[in-house]
C-alpha cells in the first residue's frame, strides 16, 4: 500500500485541538486586533500553554519535534481563525528553522531554551528596503571584530521582529562575493545597537507585528554565527523551501473559511423568492471554491510529506505556496461577491480574508519567485 | 485519593443530525467529549493537583468512544477504563455496569456530567450513586474536600444550596463548576502512552429504542398588518400570543 491519505489518531487529535483553539480563541478576537493593528499577546500565551507555539523545536531542546505534516494540519486550522494571527507562530517557525538547519548543538540549546520555557517568538530577517526577491543583493554589513561581528544596516517587513527573543539576520561580510558573501547571525533581543520600529498601515494581517529592524554598530557574538561565513544564502533558501509549505497551509485555511462563510450566507440570503444557494451562478462559485480547497490541501500535504521523508521538496513547496495562495485569494474574492454589498463591509468576515491572504502571494518569496523556482526545476531536468 | 470522571462521547451541538430509517445517523456528525463531562474531567484533574493521588477516566460506550477517552487523557488524567458496548443501553443498565468497575476502583470521588447531550437524560450520575449506594450531589457548581468529606455547592431549581457529604460520593456537573483546560499538544502525545484498559461488556438494555425523530421548527409565516388598524392588530397579536403561542 504505497499511498495512504489517512491521518494518525495523534494527528486527528492535534487537528481537533487546533480547530477548537481557532474557533474559541482566535476567531472571536480577529476583527478587533485587525482594527487595532495590534498583536494579541494573550493568544500567543495561550498558544504556548497548549503547546502550539514553536512546536517544531525538537524534544531534546524542549519542544515537541513536530513534523511538517503536523505543522500543516495545525496551520490550516489556525489560519481559518485569522491568517494574521497565524502568521505570528508561523513566522516564529520561520525564525527557528535556520537554527534547526544550521545551528550547532550548543546554539540550539542556547536559543531554543528561550523559545520553549515561556511564550516567546523568533523572527527571520532577510528583506531590506532596497531588495526583497533579489536576496543576494542584500546590503546589511557584518564586519568581524575579534569575537564579535559588527552589524550595520536595515531590514524591513520582518514579522515578529519587535517581539522576537531571537532574530536570524542575514548580512554580507563581502558584498563583492554576492550570495557567497552572506552569513546568518542570531541577534538576541536587547542587543545594544539593535532597534525595531513597528510598521503601520498594513492592508491585512494587521494582528501580526511587522517591523523595520535597524542595526547601528550592533555587536553580535561570533558564537551566534550559524554555520560558516558564506553559508547564509544557502541557509536562507533552504529555510524558505520548508517554511513556504505552512504559508500554503494557511492559504487553505483562509479558503476554507471563505467557502464556509459563503455557504452559510448563500443558504440564508434570499433573492427572487428563494435562497441564493439555489441559484446556479452561486453554486458554481461554491463548487470552484471547494475544488480549490481540496486540491490545494492535497498538494500541500504532499509537499509536507516530501519534507518529512527528507526528499527534495523545493519545487513542491513553491507549487503549493503559489497555487494555494492564489486559490485562496480567489476564494476570498468570490466569497465577497456572494455576500454582495455586505461582503464589502467590515461587519462580515469575508473582506478581511481577502486583505489577509493577499500577503500570502507576497511573503516568503513572491509568487513570481515561486514560478522561477518551478521553472528552474523543470529546465534542470 | 482517587478521583474518577465518567465520560461519554456525543455529537457536537453544531452537528446537523439526520434520521435514517427511524434512527439517528451519526455518520456525518462531529463527535466530541460531552461538554458537561468535560467539567468532570477538569474537576478530577484539579482535585488531583490539590490533593494528590490518581485521576481515572471511566467510560461505557461503543468503540468510537476511545477518541473522547484519549481527549480526556490528553487533558491530563492518568489512565482510563473503557467498557466497550455497542448499541443503546439505558442509563440504569449503564449505571449497573459502571458500578462494578467503580466498586473495584474504589475512588473517593466520582464526577460525571449533569446531563448527557445525546439522549438528554440526567439519570446517569444519580443512577450510578444508587447502584453503589453512595450519596449524590447533582448540578454541582463548587466542590472542596476537607477532613475526608466534601463540601459542595449545587443548583436547585431556583436557587442553590451548600451541602456536606461523606465520601465516597457521586457528583454531577453544572456549568460554572470550572473552566475546562484544553488538551495540550504534549498531553496529546503522552496520552497515547497512557494506560487505556478495554473491558468488553454485553449488558442487555432495559429500554429498547423503537423510533427516533428530530424536532423540526417551522414558521407559520403569519404577518399582521398594523398599518390600517394598529389597535386591532395589537389586540390580535396579544390574542395569538396568548391563545396560540401560549407565551403570555
Amino acid at each position: 500500500m504505497p499511498i495512504d491519505f489517512s491521518l494518525t489518531d495523534e494527528q486527528k487529535e492535534l487537528q481537533k485541538l487546533a480547530r477548537r483553539f481557532a474557533r474559541e480563541q482566535i476567531a472571536p478576537v480577529a476583527a478587533e486586533y485587525d482594527a487595532r493593528e495590534e498583536v494579541p499577546w494573550q493568544v500567543v500565551e495561550k498558544l504556548h500553554e497548549v503547546g502550539l507555539l514553536n512546536a517544531i523545536i525538537p524534544e531534546e531542546y524542549g519542544g515537541l519535534g513536530l513534523g511538517m505534516l503536523e505543522e500543516v494540519i495545525i496551520g490550516e486550522e489556525l489560519a481559518w481563525g485569522c491568517m494574521g494571527i497565524y502568521t505570528i507562530p508561523m513566522a516564529s517557525d520561520l525564525g527557528i528553522t535556520p537554527i534547526l538547519l544550521a545551528g550547532s548543538h550548543e546554539q540550539k540549546q542556547r536559543f531554543f531554551k528561550r523559545l520553549t520555557e515561556k511564550p516567546a517568538l523568533a523572527a527571520f530577517a532577510l528583506s531590506e528596503p532596497g531588495n526583497g526577491s533579489d536576496a543576494a543583493a542584500l546590503r546589511t554589513r557584518a564586519v568581524r571584530d575579534g569575537e564579535h561581528y559588527v552589524l550595520n544596516g536595515t531590514k524591513t517587513w520582518i514579522s515578529n521582529g519587535g517581539e522576537a527573543e531571537v532574530v536570524v539576520v542575514f548580512a554580507t561580510f563581502a558584498p563583492e562575493l554576492k550570495h557567497k558573501g552572506v552569513l546568518a547571525l542570531v541577534v538576541e533581543k536587547g542587543t545594544p545597537g539593535f532597534k525595531a520600529n513597528k510598521l503601520h498601515g498594513k492592508m491585512g494581517q494587521r494582528a501580526s507585528g511587522t517591523y523595520e529592524l535597524v542595526f547601528e554598530d550592533c555587536r553580535v557574538p561570533a558564537a551566534n554565527l550559524l554555520g560558516a561565513e558564506g553559508d547564509g544564502f544557502r541557509i536562507a533558501m533552504n529555510t524558505l523551501n520548508k517554511t513556504r509549505i505552512p504559508v500554503a497551509a494557511g492559504s487553505v485555511g483562509v479558503a476554507r473559511r471563505a467557502l464556509e462563510e459563503a455557504t452559510k450566507y448563500a443558504k440564508e440570503r434570499e433573492a427572487f423568492g428563494k435562497p441564493i444557494a439555489e441559484l446556479q451562478a452561486i453554486q458554481f462559485k461554491l463548487a470552484e471554491m471547494s475544488m480549490g480547497v481540496e486540491t490545494a490541501r492535497a498538494y500541500t500535504y504532499y509537499a509536507a510529506w516530501l519534507t518529512d521523508q527528507g526528499l527534495p521538496q523545493a519545487h513542491a513547496a513553491a507549487i503549493a505556496k503559489a497555487y494555494a495562495s492564489e486559490m485562496a485569494f480567489e476564494a476570498a474574492n468570490q466569497a465577497i461577491q456572494i455576500h454582495g454589498g455586505y461582503g464589502y463591509m467590515h461587519e462580515y468576515p469575508v473582506e478581511k480574508l481577502l486583505r489577509d491572504v493577499k500577503l500570502n502571494q507576497i511573503y516568503e518569496g513572491t509568487n513570481e519567485i515561486q514560478r522561477l523556482i518551478i521553472a528552474r526545476h523543470i529546465l534542470s531536468q | 485519593m482517587k478521583f474518577v470522571a465518567i465520560i461519554r462521547q456525543v455529537p457536537d451541538s453544531e452537528s446537523r443530525l439526520k434520521i435514517d430509517g427511524g434512527k439517528v445517523d451519526l455518520s456525518g456528525a462531529t463527535l466530541i467529549l460531552d461538554q458537561m463531562d468535560e467539567y468532570a474531567v477538569e474537576e478530577v484533574i484539579r482535585l488531583q493537583e490539590k490533593h494528590g493521588g490518581e485521576s481515572v477516566i471511566v467510560a461505557l460506550g461503543p468503540e468510537r468512544f476511545e477518541e473522547a477517552v484519549r481527549t480526556a487523557l490528553a487533558m491530563g488524567t492518568d489512565r482510563a477504563v473503557h467498557l466497550v458496548q455497542e448499541g443503546y443501553l439505558d442509563p440504569i443498565s449503564q449505571a449497573q455496569a459502571l458500578a462494578e468497575v467503580l466498586r473495584e476502583e474504589a475512588p473517593d470521588v466520582v464526577i460525571t456530567g449533569g446531563q448527557q447531550a445525546d439522549w438528554d437524560s440526567q439519570a446517569l450520575g444519580p443512577a450510578v450513586a444508587e447502584a453503589l449506594g453512595w450519596p449524590v450531589v447533582a448540578w454541582t457548581t463548587a466542590l472542596e474536600l476537607e477532613d475526608g468529606k466534601a463540601k459542595a455547592k449545587h443548583d436547585l431549581d431556583e436557587g442553590a444550596e451548600v451541602v456536606r457529604v461523606g465520601l465516597p460520593a457521586v457528583f454531577t456537573t453544572q456549568q460554572g463548576l470550572n473552566e475546562p483546560r484544553y488538551p495540550t499538544l504534549p498531553g496529546i502525545m503522552k496520552a497515547k502512552r497512557k494506560e487505556l484498559k478495554k473491558v468488553p461488556v454485553s449488558a442487555a438494555s432495559k429500554v429498547e429504542v423503537l423510533e427516533q425523530t428530530i424536532q423540526e421548527r417551522t414558521r407559520l409565516n403569519k404577518v399582521l398588518d398594523g398599518t390600517k388598524d394598529p389597535q386591532g392588530a395589537a389586540s390580535e397579536l396579544v390574542r395569538l400570543l396568548h391563545e396560540e403561542a401560549k407565551v403570555i
